[in-house]
Order: structure tokens, then sequence, then C-alpha cells
């Protein structure tokens, strides 16, 4: 009796992972093919553009650049004066000074010659008290504004108090260590212009690695691919999740989440929606979802759009404890996030996010480190018990390795295809080596640390804040913007 | 004749102005964005900085600032030149102290009319601060 | 020999079809995903061994074709000398260079041209053009715009229309109607700057939006081509049935000021949908519409938030002075905090005698959060 159970057990178990095993690998043999058609698009598109025109045009809209500061005394000059060069006509810059206990907010006042002034707006969505508002006495910082207020622990509450206080009709939502392209708000606001039937309430763009770039004053001078090894296979995952996943997602307008390190909001349903929960661990994939959520109730007919273009370096976690805090972060965020909108899952009412977004999520990146580690356990036992048929396992073996290299190389080629950040190919080497050892040793580190987010979520634990002192450029944090394993 | 520095960070541009300038016979140096930009208005004297608004480092609006709020160089002649047409920043760069702001594309003639106009009123003032001494 | 390998194969599919299912579409996936990575990485090799060269090529042109350009161009002694751009000649031998017949020399040539152009207009502006065509560059253009790929299309037009060469309208008409978007955009931006007649035909007749990103670039056409004969723009929001192309018009109006064009836009106050009326007050608001200022207070009650702030906006900029107090209750007694805001903007932008002392008054009779408004829109540091 006991035995014919774990019979059908083992059949069904194995029949089960079988078929997720085969929709997986096809899912992402279909973003491959859509993300290529996507990026030949763009590229046919980029072509024959002319981004001088918006720059030089009355019409171009305004946008209110976000981006949170907490004790970041040491560089915070550098990024703020970055910040103020982009190549746009129509924009502010909103730095939120979130509580620091350093000199950030002094550093600046002086270099800026900023005074307190009475600012006056509406608090759309709550959050910590601010305690003031700075403004520049010279002309030449007329786009700047700093607002100083209590630190409320998250990205999300800071950034909240920005959008309050922006004055324009879009947003982006940056970090203020990222280093920016010059050209990322024509680039960014462009696919918001030129939707025919769709209103496009959110669009984003490629990150990278900036850990061994050259960088003077918050100026990106030489883009270097990363030389230490946890930093090299972060970039290689965040090339295939944004080249080849975003990218594909974008093309049926399925795109899962807008990275917090680089992303621009239509303003309007970011309030309505609510802004950033301050009480989630994944505040931008939550925006997302809450953004589609209003959007669907309202009728709204809507779309979230990617482009392939590099336009944001952010400096990844390079010790592995950081980068563990950092990773179960972001698994917490994800299976906090379902647990909240677990209404929209399969739900035709929220469309493609209903059908495919949520699905995806849910059983491709949420329940993945679970079914691997089953698998796993599942395997130990057979082995224990003698069971193994040992070349079928080791072909199947070879058959997963050898399709996630292949998917791994494409996305790479993929971005070759794309732009060529890279000068030397020693830089080439070095990313494509990732993708043979990716597996052995990086996969199984975000397996292990996304099992132990979910433990900690479902154990009720509190999250201890990453290490959030910085080095001068060189530092270590745990929020770097998160690209969504796809 | 006259020294002066050209600030932009569109090469074709900066060397563009450099070359109708030089033969106009002007001293002409230049500087690609705002950080190579304050190094040179550090080391020299100009008679006349033309400055793009958008590069790096800095913004053509704080050279502009930081000339006239420098008691020694506020008598600078400067021109902006800038792909940037809103109404807004225009006015911002003639509030912060800009003699002239040409919108590209430019006219060269004009932007050699320009130069040789603030030289001369320049020259004048300069004749007046000397005869009230 | 030939024999042994069939044999050899054949039994190894013997072999293979042997084999559990799931097994063999293993086996076949490994081979296709070694066979795939291995195309991945010559593609890289090759696609990164072409940009090598394509970039070396491209410094060893580019001096050259800028040197040429710079002393043909910009340093002609003929230049500021009054004489016609048309009766300037080039120095033969600079432009019989052999390297300029070649195809891929040619196109960095006419795109450096197309550089100098955007920089500069006028007489220097006029003789890139000279050069362009004398070189025969348009013919380069013009074979592009027969391609069957509609980037190379858009850029042979765009290339066309930086440079002013006009396109025939047996050639440019059908692109307007194209079912590409973006070819469809450039072909009318072309159209518009290039024919003689009636540049703005396909105002008539366009069903499909005129996209916000396209209006870019039409806006700058209109508004910096020389000899285009700007005309009423209000014939297009009486007549019009494409909403984008309205809104588009009343861009237009509040930019050249067109003041007759006000009635037809009051009409539009009536329209059913509220993003369209808004554009259109803010329209009225640019014009400094007095006319309209008693018809938008009298609809005022009735309409949703947005209308409401652009009507306040709008009465900002009128400054009539007859509703200030109006404004005046507005501010006091809204419970929006937007309206409040545009309100007490409005009052304080007629900067009369009247409205500073109301501005005063309100001050001392209003609550905190209400002066700190006030303050906040006295404050010339703060723009919004």
């Amino acid at each position: 009796m006991g035995a014919t159970f774990v019979e059908y057990a083992s059949v069904f178990f194995e029949t089960t992972v079988f078929l997720y095993g085969t929709v997986l690998l096809l899912i992402y043999a279909m973003l491959a093919v859509m993300s290529f058609i996507n990026i030949r698009l763009f590229l046919r598109k980029e072509s024959y553009t002319d981004y001088k025109v918006i720059v030089g045009s009355p019409l171009a809209p305004g946008i209110s650049v976000i981006a949170p500061a907490f004790n970041e005394g040491l560089t915070i000059i550098s990024n703020i004066r970055s910040l103020l060069t982009f190549d746009y006509p129509n924009y502010e810059v909103i730095i939120i000074n979130d509580g620091s206990t350093d000199d950030t907010l002094e550093k600046v006042v002086n270099e800026f010659s900023l005074v307190k002034v009475d600012f006056a707006y509406d608090i759309k969505l709550s959050a910590k008290p601010v305690r003031g508002v700075y403004k520049s006495t010279d002309e030449a910082y007329a786009k700047l504004v700093i607002v100083d207020k209590e630190n409320g622990k998250s990205k999300a509450d800071a950034t909240n108090v920005g959008i309050n206080v922006a004055a324009y009709p879009y947003f982006l939502c940056t970090d203020v260590d990222c280093i920016l392209h010059d050209q990322t708000l024509q680039m960014l606001i462009r696919p918001m212009m030129e939707e025919e039937n769709k209103r496009v309430i959110a669009t984003g763009a490629t990150l990278r690695m900036a850990n061994s770039c050259e960088v003077d004053e918050g100026v990106l001078i030489k883009i270097v691919a990363p030389k230490p090894l946890l930093a090299r296979f972060q970039e290689l995952e965040y090339i295939r999740s944004f080249v080849l996943g975003k990218m594909g997602w974008s093309y049926i307008n399925a795109v899962p989440n807008v990275s917090g390190g680089l992303g621009m909001f239509d303003k309007e349903i970011a309030v309505k929606a609510g802004g950033y929960d301050p009480a989630s661990f994944g505040e931008d994939m939550e925006l997302r979802m809450r953004m589609s959520r209003y959007v669907y109730d309202n009728k709204i007919d809507a779309a979230v759009r990617y482009i392939p273009t590099t336009l944001c370096w952010t400096e990844g976690p390079t010790s592995l404890k950081i980068f563990m805090r950092q990773r179960t972060r972001w698994a917490r965020g994800l299976l906090q996030l379902m647990q909240a909108h677990k209404k929209m899952l399969f739900n035709p009412a929220y469309g493609r996010v209903g059908l495919i977004v949520f699905p995806y999520n849910f059983f491709f990146e949420l329940l993945a480190p679970v079914i691997e580690f089953l698998g796993i356990i599942y395997y130990i036992f057979l082995i224990y018990f003698g069971l193994v048929n040992w070349p079928y396992a080791i072909i199947l073996l070879i058959f997963v390795y050898t399709y996630s290299v292949m998917i791994s190389s494409l996305s790479v080629l993929w971005d070759q295809l794309t732009f060529q950040y890279y000068k030397t190919w020693r830089d080439v080497v070095g990313i494509i080596s990732m993708v043979f050892i990716e597996m052995l040793i990086y996969h199984p580190l975000i397996v292990v640390f996304a099992l132990r987010g979910y433990y900690f979520h479902l154990s009720n634990r509190t999250h201890t804040w990453g290490n959030m002192q910085r080095r001068g450029f060189k530092k270590a944090t745990d929020n770097t913007p998160k690209a969504a394993t796809t | 004749m006259s020294n002066i520095l050209v600030i932009e960070d569109d090469d074709i541009m900066l060397k563009a102005i450099r070359n109708i300038l030089r033969k106009d016979g002007h001293e002409v140096l230049t500087a690609k964005d705002g950080k190579e930009a304050f190094e040179k208005l550090d080391n020299e004297e100009y008679d006349v900085v033309i400055t793009d608004l958008m590069m790096p480092y800095a913004n053509g609006l704080e050279v502009v600032s930081r000339l006239r709020s420098n008691a020694a160089k506020r008598h600078v002649g400067i021109i902006v030149c800038s792909s940037v047409g809103n109404e807004e920043t225009i006015t911002e760069a003639f509030r912060l102290g800009a003699d002239d702001y040409l919108k590209k594309p430019i006219m060269a003639g004009e932007l050699m009319i320009r130069i040789r106009k603030l030289l001369a009123n320049r020259n004048s003032e300069v004749k007046l601060v000397t005869k009230k001494k | 020999m030939w024999r042994d390998l069939v044999d050899l194969l054949f039994q190894a599919y013997e072999q293979f079809s042997l084999l559990p299912l799931f097994i063999e579409i293993a086996l076949a996936f490994i081979v296709i995903a070694i066979l795939a990575t291995i195309v991945a990485y010559s593609a890289i090799m090759y696609k990164r061994y072409k940009s090598y060269v394509h970039d070396k090529r491209v410094a060893f042109i580019s001096p050259i074709i800028e040197e040429m350009i710079t002393e043909q161009v910009l340093l002609n002694e003929k230049l500021g000398m009054d004489v016609p751009t048309e009766d300037i000649e080039f120095d033969p031998a600079a432009l019989a260079n052999k390297i300029y017949k070649k195809p891929f020399v040619r196109q960095i040539l006419i795109e450096t041209l197309i550089a100098y152009r955007k920089n500069f207009r006028g007489e220097v502006g006029e003789l890139l053009r000279k050069l362009y065509i004398d070189m025969e560059l348009q013919k380069d253009s013009f074979s592009k715009l027969k391609s069957v790929r509609w980037e190379k299309k858009i850029k042979a037009v765009v290339e066309l229309t930086q440079m002013d060469i006009s396109i025939s309208d047996v050639t440019i008409l059908p692109l307007t109607n194209s079912t590409n978007p973006s070819l469809r955009a450039a072909a009318r931006n072309a159209y518009v700057q290039l024919s003689k007649n009636e540049p703005f035909k396909f105002f008539d007749i366009a069903t499909e939006p005129l996209l916000p990103w396209d209006q870019l670039e039409l806006f700058k056409i209109i508004t910096t081509t020389k000899d285009i004969a700007i005309p009423n723009f209000s014939r297009w929001v009486s007549y019009s049935t494409n909403k984008s192309i309205i809104s588009f018009c009343l861009k237009l109006i509040a930019h050249y000021d067109q003041q007759s064009a006000i009635p037809a836009v009051m009409e539009l106050l009536n329209n059913k949908d509220h993003y369209f009326r808004a554009d259109a007050i803010s329209c009225l608001g640019k014009l400094s519409a007095d006319a309209a200022e008693e018809k938008m207070v009298k609809i005022y009650t009735h309409q949703p938030l947005n209308c409401q702030i652009e009507i306040l906006k709008a009465m900002g900029s009128i400054a009539s002075g007859r509703n200030l107090e109006f404004l005046k209750s507005e501010f006091l007694y809204s419970s929006n905090f937007d309206i409040r805001m545009n309100a007490a903007r409005a009052i304080i932008r007629h900067n009369t005698q009247a409205s500073r002392l109301m501005v005063e008054e309100l001050m001392e009779m209003t609550y905190e959060e209400n002066q700190l408004i006030i303050k906040h829109c006295l404050n010339p540091l703060i723009k919004y």
C-alpha cells in the first residue's frame, strides 16, 4: 500500500516536473525570439532617429527626476551634478535626503547655495514628515529641489515624498548613486509618446554593473565589464534579464517589472494607484502591479515598454554576505507581492497581467527555487535507494546545462548586436566564461538565498536593512536595483 | 586680437566654431565639457566665452553663473549657443547674465557680428571706467 | 567505407529510437543547443570584427571629410562677401578625390554634412547644401528611397528634407499613406517642408492619430522652415474630426498667437472629451483670450478637476481683473489643494494694485496651509 503511494507520488512528481521544465524551456525560447524581433525593430527606428529634435522642442513633456539619498555625503555632490546635466530641455531634479545621519544635507546646501523655502505641496501619497524643502539662490541650479525628510526606512517612503513634490506629468525614479546616461530622459520618454492606441504608463531600460567602470565625478568615462567574479555573474544575469527577458516581454506588453534603479512613470496613474508601498520588500514590482490593477479596474488601455539600450550603471554587491541579503530581500518581496495581489492570478479581468505576467511570476519566479530544491531532494532520495538510471540522469543534466548555456549565449549575442559596450575582447571573454560556470556556482546561491527569503517571510522575521555606509564610489550595499531574474 | 573660449561637447561644432573664429582673427581655446571649461576659465583671461548648455560635468548655465559672480571675470562677454529653444531656458540664461543667446542651427555671420559688438561694447565700457578714475 | 558509416549511423538511429521519448527529445535539444551556442559565438565574433573594421575606416575617413568641408565650406573665402551661394564654386580638385566614389564614404559624407547643417543655417547652411548637390549625393539618397526596407526609406526622406531637396509629389504622396506609421510620419513631414502648394493637405485627410513624438518634428518643421505659408489653424479646429490634429493645431495657434482663432477654440469648450476641453482652455489662456473668460467662469462648476485647473491657469494669464472675487472664493473655500494653489497663483499673476491688496488680505484672513500656498507662489525661487 505504502509502496504504491510512493510510486504514484513519484510518477506524479516526475510528470509535473517534466511538464514544468518543458514549459519553462519553451518560454525561454519564445522570449529569445520575441526579444530578437523587438530589438531589431528598435534598432531600425534608431537608425534614422534624431533625438536633437526633442531637445530643441518646446513641446517636450516635463519630467521630474526623483532620487532618494541616505548618508551619501561622500559622493552626493558629484551625483547631483551629473543628474543636472541630462540632455533634455524640460526637467527638474528632486533629491530626497531620507534622514541622513551624516553631512549629506550640509554639503549640498553649501555647494549649491540652497535656502529653505516655504514650499506648499499636496500630500497625495502619505509618507514620513518633511523637515524642509530647499531651493538654490543661484539660477543655474533652478532645476534642483532638495527635500529633507525623516527617515522612513525604505526607498518607497522617500520616493513617495518626491512624487508629492514633483511638478511634472512624468517622473523618473532612480537611486542617487546610479550613473545615468545623459540621453536617459529623451530615450525613455520616447516610448511614452509613440503608442497609437495605448497609454504607456511606464518605461525602462537596461541596467549594468558599474563595479569596474572608470567613473570621474559621477560621469562615466569608460565602460569596463566587472572584474570581481560575483559582479560579473550579476552583469550576465542583468543582460539576460533585460536584453532577453524584458525586451521579449515588452514585445507582447507583458513586462513583469520596471526596475527600481531606472524607470519612468506616468505620474497621474502612479498617484492614483497609491504610489509605492513602504511596507514592500520589492517596491518597484509592487508599483508595477498596482498601476496595472488601477488601469484594468478603470478600463484604461495601458502598456509598459522597455528599450534595450543601457542607460544606468549601478554598483552590484561584491561580498557574498551583502549579496545574500539583497537576494533574500528580493525573494521576500516577490512572495509578499504574490500574497498581496493574489486575486489577479489567472484573473481575465486583468488581461495580460492576470493571464501572463502573474502566472509567469508565480510559477517560474516564485516556485522555481522551491521546485528545484525539491528536485534535488528527490534525486538524493533516489540515489540513496539506488533507483537512479544514471545514463538518463546524466543526459538530462547535460540537456539542462546546454540549454541554459544556449539561452545565456543568445542574450550575450543580442546584447552585442545592439550595442558593443565592451571595448576589448578580454571583457567579452570575461562575460562569456560566466555563461559556462554560472549554473554550477552562481545559480545554486540564488536558489538558496531565495529559499532563505521565503523562510524569513513565512516565519515573519524582520529584515535588517543593508549596510548603508558608502566607501567613496567603491561601496557595497544590498539595495542595488532589482533585475528580476527572467 | 581677442581671446575666446568655446565650450561645446559636439566635436564637429567645436572644431567648426574654432576654425571660423580663427579665420576671423581671434585667439581661440576650446573645452569639450564643463570640467575642462572651469579649468580653462581659471587659468586664463578671456574676452568672450561661447558656451553650449548641456554638457557632461556641468551645465552651461553654471558657466554663466560662475563668471558673473566672480568680480574679476564679470566683464567677460558670454554667448550661449544651444539647441534648446524653450522660453524658460532662454530667459534663465539671460537672467543669469548671458549677453546673447543663439539657437542652433546658428548663422556663422551672426555669431561673428555679435562677438564684434560685444568686444566693442566692452572696450567702450573699459574706457569709461578708466576715465572715471 | 561508406557502407560502414551508413551502417553505423543506422545502428545509432536504431539505438536512439529505442530510448524513451523524453530522452530522445533531450538528446535532440542537446544537439540544437550546442549548435545554437556555436552559431551565437561565431556571430559575436563576426559582428565584433565587422564593427572593428567599420570603426577603423570611419576613423580614417572622417578627418579627411571634415577637413574638406572645413576648407570648402566653413573657411570659404567668398563667405560673407555678398556673393550669392549659387555662384560660389568649390575647388574641383578637392572634390575629385577618388575615395568619394565609394558608397561607404559617400554615406559618411552625407551624415557629416547633415551634422553640420544641424549646427549651421544661413550662408554656411546653404553652402553645405550646395556641396551635397555638387557631389551628387542626392542620387544616393534617392536610390535609398527605392529600398524595400522602410527604415532605409525613412533615412532617405530625412536626408532629403535635411538638405532641402524637393521630392516630387508622385514619389512622396504614396508614402504619406503608408501603413507603416513611422514612414508615414516622415513622409508627411517632408511633404509639409517641401511642398510648395498645399503643405497642410494631410491635415484634411488624415484619420490616424498624429503621435506626440511625430508632432515634435512637425512642429519644428512648421516653425522653422523659411518660406512656409502659415495658414489660419482654426480651420482644422472647426472642421477636422481627428482629435490629435486638432490638439496639434491648438499648440500652433498658441505658438503663432492667432487671435482670430479664439471663437473656433471656444467652440471646443462644449466638447465631450474633457482632456480635449483642457487643451482648448489652455490654448485660450496662452492667447490671453479676454473674450473667453466669462464663458469659462460660467462652465467652471460643472467641469472635472483637470479642466477647472486649466481654467484657473488661463484666468491667471488673461488677468482681466474682473473675476478676482471668483478666484478669491475658490482659494478660500475649495477643499482641493490643487485648486487653491492655482487660484492663488492666478490672483498673483494679475500683478495689479487690486490683486496685491487681495493677496495681503488673504494672507491675514486665511489659515496656515493657505498662507503657505501664497508664500510658495510668491517665492521667485520656486517656479511651479
